[in-house]
């Protein structure tokens, strides 16, 4: 991958609609560094690999995976490094064009239909590799293959189109603690190339990251007790074969082998391989269907991984106006694996 | 019919009325039984014969044949035009094929009423065929895109390329399923949440799977079907008919679907329908068109409504439509469920029927999701599915809506001709109701003549 690095310009990337927090693309002092081109996955997962092994100390690298959720942590995580901080960088690339084959696979897969507004999570799926990029530096203060998606909030403002050309833009923000390590805030911007740099985004999504064991400053927050799960009626049920983290994996370019095969997965701690959480987000975003609109707020928590293969069951129901609620669990263990909510924007 | 005041407004216009003349359909079969080597087509094109040959129908230009099948082979793109091709009828009556899950039938004869009415047709056959024995099998996605690539090679290269591009995987076939596309729960799945929503028990259901066995048995055994099935490949009566059956029977078959909810598990294969084969036909014809050849036509299709239910987003239960349609239609119509001397609900299940039943009489559900002032009221058991309905019957899904019609419409003329001879001269109605898959539901009402 080649980059050039140059100070930030423009304001605003931190979103002029609530989001964002304090610190705005730029306008917290983040160098801007662009990149030439869509940075590989699989190279950046090979990197990744040597990074957490440096991190783990010559510890297993499962032990970073301690604190998925439903995975039992392992004792005795600890912080790799000392006082650890955000590298202020942002990450930029610029007029990219999607690729309508790709988008037809990825919208196949999911359940959305063939129509020419890019669902908000194949937009995810364009920005991912940038912000990504920025885990996998060397300066990035969380070992890059443990991470675990707790949460994922994408607002589609305004529908992008197959044929327009896309800026995206990537950094990470609100590193904190969290009580099984540290979380951090991987925000990405994707605008139409050509509109105004200081304009709002067309998408923006905020992927929530924890890293097990790495402890950063501040208090760690207390642990809010969960209502335990109640399995309400069901509408509907998924079904992911063992190939569904393969299929995924080739439409999304996340081959994180954690998701490719039961032998990959196990060697990284898992039992089998699991479904990309942003799959399974993607299917609930599928089943609310048109009648979320074009422009539409997607938030979704994620609680427990979807091992595959596997069916698990759905409940979609009304969550207001123009709003809907998506419950995805495992009928037999009665535990949940993501909730979701749809928000049609005015 | 002379008009009374109770009547429904007639036609202002003097449009032709559609009635009903008469129908034909072959025993159903269960899957695998009789029926396992024979087509759609075949069956339609049985059905309609015997419809002809009942009829006098040979060499004969119909306005139109209309039916369809729900598991159709894409051979089978012309099916009804390919029936009246191999029937007696001319070849000359023109066809087309029409697909709306369980309810085709039912909407096969609407359609034709509809065209009656308007003057557009003097006359039409609805039905309706499906084999659940027969059933289309689909290549892979796999395989069928490798060999749609390789259609479009042109070079060695090209076609090996494409050749290599298979995996032992693409040679697994691809049944097809019932199950619904958009949610991946089988209808049975998704009518045991609606049981248990509306808390309808076991023994209930079985009632209502124990009747159906009974009137229908009764039906045959009183020469009801005499002029209303023609046999085939050796089956006489429909084979899943349980004369013999007893609630104690039904009382001890296992339960299939909503094993895994909170509640007791109610629904059986015996308080369910089978998948079934058969093909059912009815003859419409304007009045004019019926007298002009001595036919005697039983009852009019006075109206019908249509209606969906949103199932996908969680607000009602898949099979739930016809709760819709039917208080739409009533009301259009000026009538109340009293008016009815009788009501067919198409039993998908028996719970089918009692949660429609249950919805109609509960007031807070008429007020809130139907928009009445009241709930719509109770329906008379003793007017209920009174010849057995599909529990008994079986369900060749494009064929319950023919088998039912051509039913109810000998009903109401034998109900109105005992009534006239007691000095009763009043209305004679049925409803007709029937729920399909995609939460489509379909409902008419049928006029004795």
């Amino acid at each position: 991958m080649t980059a050039v690095e140059s100070p930030a310009r423009g304001a605003g990337a931190g979103g002029a609609a609530g989001g964002g927090g304090a610190a705005g693309g730029g306008s917290a002092g983040r160098r801007v560094l662009a990149l030439a081109e869509s940075p590989g996955l699989g190279g950046l997962y090979a990197r990744a690999g040597l990074a957490s092994g440096r991190a783990a100390v010559g510890g297993p690298v499962r032990r970073a995976l301690g604190g998925v959720p439903g995975i039992p942590a392992g004792p005795g995580d600890e912080g790799p490094r000392a006082a650890p901080a955000l590298p202020p960088v942002e990450h930029r690339l610029g007029g990219v064009v999607p690729d309508p084959a790709r988008l037809t696979a990825y919208q196949h897969l999911v359940g959305e239909p063939a129509s020419d507004v890019l669902p908000a999570g194949f937009v995810h799926v364009l920005a991912f590799p940038v912000g990504i990029a920025l885990i996998v530096r060397p300066d990035f203060p969380m070992p890059p293959l443990g991470i675990v998606h707790l949460a994922n909030r994408v607002e589609q403002r305004s529908p992008l189109r197959v044929g327009d050309a896309l800026d995206i833009r990537a950094w990470a923000e609100d590193l904190r603690p969290h009580r099984k390590g540290a979380q951090v805030e991987l925000v990405a911007e994707v605008r139409r190339a050509g509109a105004p740099a200081d304009g709002p985004a067309a998408w923006r999504g905020v992927s929530t990251y924890l890293a097990p064991g790495v402890r950063v400053p501040g208090a760690v927050p207390e642990e809010v007790a969960r209502p335990e799960f109640e399995a309400p009626v069901p509408t509907g049920r998924w079904a992911f074969d063992a190939g569904a983290g393969r299929r995924y994996a080739a439409v999304s370019g996340d081959a994180n082998p954690i998701h490719l095969h039961p032998l990959t997965a196990r060697a990284l701690g898992f039992p089998r391989a699991i479904a990309h959480g942003m799959l399974t987000a993607a299917r609930a975003l599928a089943d609310v269907g048109a009648r979320r609109g074009e422009s539409y707020d997607w938030d979704v928590e994620f609680a427990s991984p979807v091992l595959l293969p596997s069916t698990p069951v759905v409940r979609v129901a009304p969550a207001g106006d123009r709003a809907w609620s998506v419950t995805a669990w495992d009928a037999k263990r009665r535990r949940p694996h993501l909730t979701a909510e749809v928000r049609a924007r005015a | 019919m002379a008009a009374t005041p109770s009547s429904p407004p007639a036609p202002t216009t003097g449009a032709p009325r559609a009635v009903v003349v008469g129908g034909n359909r072959i025993p159903f079969a269960r899957a695998g039984g009789p029926y396992a080597r024979v087509s759609n087509l075949d069956m339609l094109t049985a059905a309609l014969d015997g419809l002809v040959a009942r009829f006098g129908l040979q060499d004969e230009v119909l306005g139109e044949v209309v039916a369809g099948a729900v598991l159709k082979h894409s051979r089978d793109f012309n099916l009804t035009r390919e029936a009246v091709l191999g029937s007696p009828l001319s070849a000359r009556t023109p066809a087309y094929d029409l697909q709306q899950a369980c309810a085709t039938g039912l909407e096969a004869v609407v359609s034709i009423a509809n065209k009656i009415r308007l003057g557009q047709v003097e006359s039409g056959v609805a039905g309706g065929v499906d084999s659940a024995s027969d059933v289309p099998i689909a290549v892979s996605e796999g395989l069928r895109r490798t060999l749609l690539t390789l259609s479009r090679a042109r070079t060695v290269p090209q076609r090996l390329k494409a050749a290599a591009a298979l995996r032992p995987g693409d040679l697994k076939p691809a049944t097809p399923r019932t199950d619904e596309p958009r949610t991946g729960l089988s209808m049975g799945e998704h009518q045991a949440f609606t049981t248990a929503q509306w808390g309808i028990s076991r023994q209930a259901q079985d009632e209502i799977a124990f009747a159906s066995h009974q009137r229908l048995a009764a039906a045959y055994e009183a020469g009801f079907f005499d002029d209303l099935v023609t046999p085939y490949r050796g089956l006489v009566r429909d084979q899943n008919l349980r004369a013999d059956t007893s609630l104690e029977k039904l009382g001890k078959l296992k339960p299939v679907f909503g094993t895994r909810l909170d509640t007791p598990a109610t629904m059986t294969a015996g308080n369910s329908t089978p998948l079934t084969d058969g093909a059912s036909t009815v003859l419409l014809a304007s009045e004019g068109w019926a007298q002009a050849r001595g036919l005697t036509p039983l009852a009019a299709v006075v109206d019908a409504e249509t209606a969906a239910v949103d199932f996908v987003h969680g607000e009602d239960g898949l099979l739930m439509a016809p709760v819709y349609a039917v208080p739409r239609l009533l009301a259009r119509q000026g009538l109340g469920l009293g008016d009815l001397d009788y009501v067919e609900i198409h039993e998908a299940f028996a719970s089918t029927v009692l949660t429609t039943l249950a919805a109609w009489e509960d007031k807070e559900f008429c007020l809130s999701r139907l928009g009445l002032d009241d709930a719509l009221g109770t329906v008379d058991r003793e007017r209920l599915n009174v010849h057995g309905s599909s529990l008994a019957a079986g369900h060749p899904f494009a064929a319950t809506g023919g088998r039912i019609v051509a039913s109810v419409a000998k009903t109401l003329h034998r109900r109105r001709a005992e009534l006239l001879a007691a000095g009763e001269d009043r209305p004679v109605r049925a409803l007709v109701s029937v729920c399909a898959a995609g939460g489509l539901g379909v409902a008419a009402i049928l006029e004795a003549v």
